[in-house]
């Protein structure tokens, strides 16, 4: 028999099943709906987190004195000036100075750096006041390295002094009214005229390196707390981390063991994260998928239950010239239509549900993007179905094709 | 080529059924020709191995002992996809119980057979019409075996049966779930195909009088041959 005429009986066979056959596409679309709705969520999570950790700049690292027991997760370093690590080992606290950026501005593949310190302070706005943090950048480079935009108003500039530019919430709703353009606002008793305001959603405050040393009592002039650097060329991002390590391990008089610095690239950070993420829905899937075999088996178990009916009938095809692998053609067919409808209802129950989830899981930042199922993951649900379905009917369907005549056309 | 007109060639076949741990012989050294363009009556009493040698020379079922040779192949011997073929083309089955597949419409039931000997569509389609025309059920065509009576569903399965155009029909006790007179008109288109249109018909039954159609007829005891007698 042909292979079309075997997928025509196979189909037959499909339409004429019994309320069994459509519970076992039941757990098909169940387990394929799940994997389906997952896939898409976490596919919109991790480009919302692409989004967000793109913004942070691949060319970006960051230099902090202390002894990094490695990195931490999200680590940019908390910014509150070196941590008094390894305290046997030396008495002092390592700490970025002019030094260190002496030997910066000799390496070339560095295109610029700012220093930068930061630390809590007072800020008063027509009369109320609160506790945000304060970072002094040397504003020269500052507008080059950072990653942040600016929405009203500009960067700092060389010349400024008494100025500042602000994140986005404390302009907008930190205070009861909102810090405008041109505003003035106190901090430890200074008075400060806003410049620029952030495209942002933080409270930060950035100021000129050297008023900020005024600002901050417990800074002392040259010693700085972080340093961030925009290396020349993406593509040689690790190469540059090197030589920064080399250099400044020299420099510093510390070994690979004793290094009392560390640099962190946010790209490498962004590189975690999504690794997390993905580890995070690959582990959902794997659960969504244990539904998928669990539907596999009811294919399988009803497989089994059908040849069992269609024996006597498996005998008659025998007895007009069927030969064994025309049968098992017509029930492998059969079983990967059981898997392609159970696929295909479960693509369209799986959209419906991860359209859904974003609301019923409430307005979560992880979903602003809102779900998409990709052209990619109905192909994949629909094959893997399909598969699951040959898989699961293959030995039902190879018993079937075994039967001899006689003992078919016996079965009653 | 000696004994051309030698259809069906039964050597010294045994069939031994096994029910558990006790074998059960069905036919004990079975040996007889079957020359083309007879018809032949297997008659016997019940469990005399009637339906087993008939198994056999349908190539339903293979020997525990001997060798079945049908158009001269010994079909001991022949792959199982050749023997669905040979089946196929050669022979044409009718059964007690009708046989037909419940689920599917009269014409798609006598369809069937050409579909797995691959006749293109055409050619099928018109055969299946025109051989249901010629049992008198082209107007049941699109009806469910159900729906229709014994003798019709006994007609459709001689169609199904001779849509291929085979030269053996092998039919075991194709008139026991009728009754007399529609039994009568089966066993009248039997004879009809014998005389008419050359075919081998090779008959079971435990019914004397029907064996009086037969040229030749085959009387098993016990499973051996016990007479063969020719008109
Ligand atoms: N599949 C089988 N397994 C065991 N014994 C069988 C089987 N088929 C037939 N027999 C036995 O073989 C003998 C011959 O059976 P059968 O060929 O059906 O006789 P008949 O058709 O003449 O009534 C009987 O004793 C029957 O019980
Ligand atoms: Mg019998």
């Amino acid at each position: 028999m042909k292979l079309i005429k075997c997928l025509k009986h196979a189909f037959g066979m499909v339409l004429h099943s019994k309320v069994r056959s459509w519970l076992t596409i039941l757990g098909i679309v169940i387990g394929v709906a799940s994997v389906v709705a997952i896939m898409s969520i976490g596919g919109s999570m991790q480009d919302t987190m692409t989004e967000q950790l793109g913004g942070l700049g691949g060319d970006i690292l960051t230099l902090t004195a202390g002894f990094s027991r490695g990195m931490s997760m999200f680590g940019m370093g908390d910014g509150e000036g070196p941590e008094g690590g390894g305290s046997t080992a030396t008495d002092e606290e390592p700490v970025l100075d002019r030094t260190d950026v002496q030997a910066l501005r000799a390496i070339p593949d560095i295109e610029a750096f700012d220093t930068q310190i930061s630390g809590s302070v007072e800020v008063s706005y027509l009369g109320k006041s609160g506790s945000v943090r304060l970072t002094g950048v040397d504003q020269k480079v500052w507008s080059r390295v950072t990653t942040s935009e600016i929405g009203e108003g500009r960067m700092l500039d060389s010349a400024d002094q008494n100025v500042i530019v602000i994140g986005g919430k404390l302009a907008e709703s930190y205070f009861d009214k909102p810090i405008g353009l041109n505003q003035m606002v106190t901090i430890e008793e200074n008075v400060f005229r806003v410049v620029g305001i952030l495209d942002d959603t933080s409270t930060n405050i950035y100021m000129p390196i050297q008023m900020a040393y005024q600002m901050l009592d417990d800074k002392e002039n040259g010693i700085y707390d972080s340093i961030v650097i925009k290396v020349k060329d993406e593509e040689k991002l690790n190469e540059t981390i090197g030589k920064i390590e080399t250099k400044l391990m020299m420099i510093r008089h510390v070994t690979e063991k004793t290094k009392d610095f560390s640099i962190s690239s946010s790209k490498q950070m962004q590189e975690t994260r999504s690794e997390m993420m993905s580890s995070m829905n690959s582990f959902l899937i794997a659960i969504a998928a244990v539904s998928l075999i669990v539907g596999a088996v009811g294919v399988a178990n009803s497989m089994f239950t059908s040849v069992l009916e269609k024996t006597k009938e498996i005998g008659i095809m025998k007895s007009i010239g069927a030969r064994n692998k025309d049968i098992l053609s017509i029930f492998l067919f059969n079983a990967a239509l059981i898997g392609l409808v159970g696929g295909f209802l479960g693509v369209i129950f799986g959209t419906i549900l991860s359209a859904m989830l974003p609301a019923l899981m409430g307005e979560t930042s992880m979903l602003r993007g809102g779900t998409f199922v990709s052209v990619n993951s109905i192909i994949i649900a629909l094959s893997v179905s399909v598969i699951i379905g040959i898989i699961a009917g293959f030995v039902p369907a190879y018993q079937a094709s075994k039967l001899k005549p006689v003992d078919a056309l016996r079965y009653e | 080529m000696k004994e051309n007109n030698i259809i069906l060639h039964l050597d010294n076949v045994w069939k031994i059924y096994k029910m558990g741990e006790v074998d059960v012989p069905a036919l004990r050294g079975v040996t007889v020709e079957i020359k083309k363009g007879d018809f032949v009556a297997i008659i016997g009493a019940s469990g005399s191995g009637k339906s087993t040698m008939m198994n056999l020379i349908g190539c339903l079922d293979i020997p525990s002992k001997g060798n079945i040779l049908l158009k001269n192949q010994d079909i001991t011997k022949i792959s199982e996809s050749d023997l669905a073929t040979l089946r196929g083309r050669t022979i044409g089955f009718i059964f007690q119980q009708y046989n037909l597949i419940p689920s599917m419409t009269i014409y798609a039931n006598v369809l069937l057979p050409m579909e797995f000997l691959e006749y293109d569509d055409k050619t099928a389609s018109e055969k299946t019409r025109k051989i249901l025309e010629t049992v008198g059920l082209g107007k049941y065509m699109h009806h469910l075996p159900t729906q229709l009576s014994g003798g019709e569903q006994q007609r459709v399965s001689i169609a199904r049966s001779l849509v291929t155009d085979p030269e053996i029909i092998l039919a075991d006790e194709p008139t026991g779930n009728l009754d007399s007179v529609t039994g009568k008109s089966i066993m009248d288109m039997f004879y009809n195909l014998w005389k008419k249109e050359g075919k081998t018909v090779i008959m079971v039954t435990h019914d004397l009088k029907l064996a009086e159609y037969a040229h030749t007829t085959i009387e098993l005891k016990d499973g051996q041959i016990k007479t063969i007698n020719k008109k």
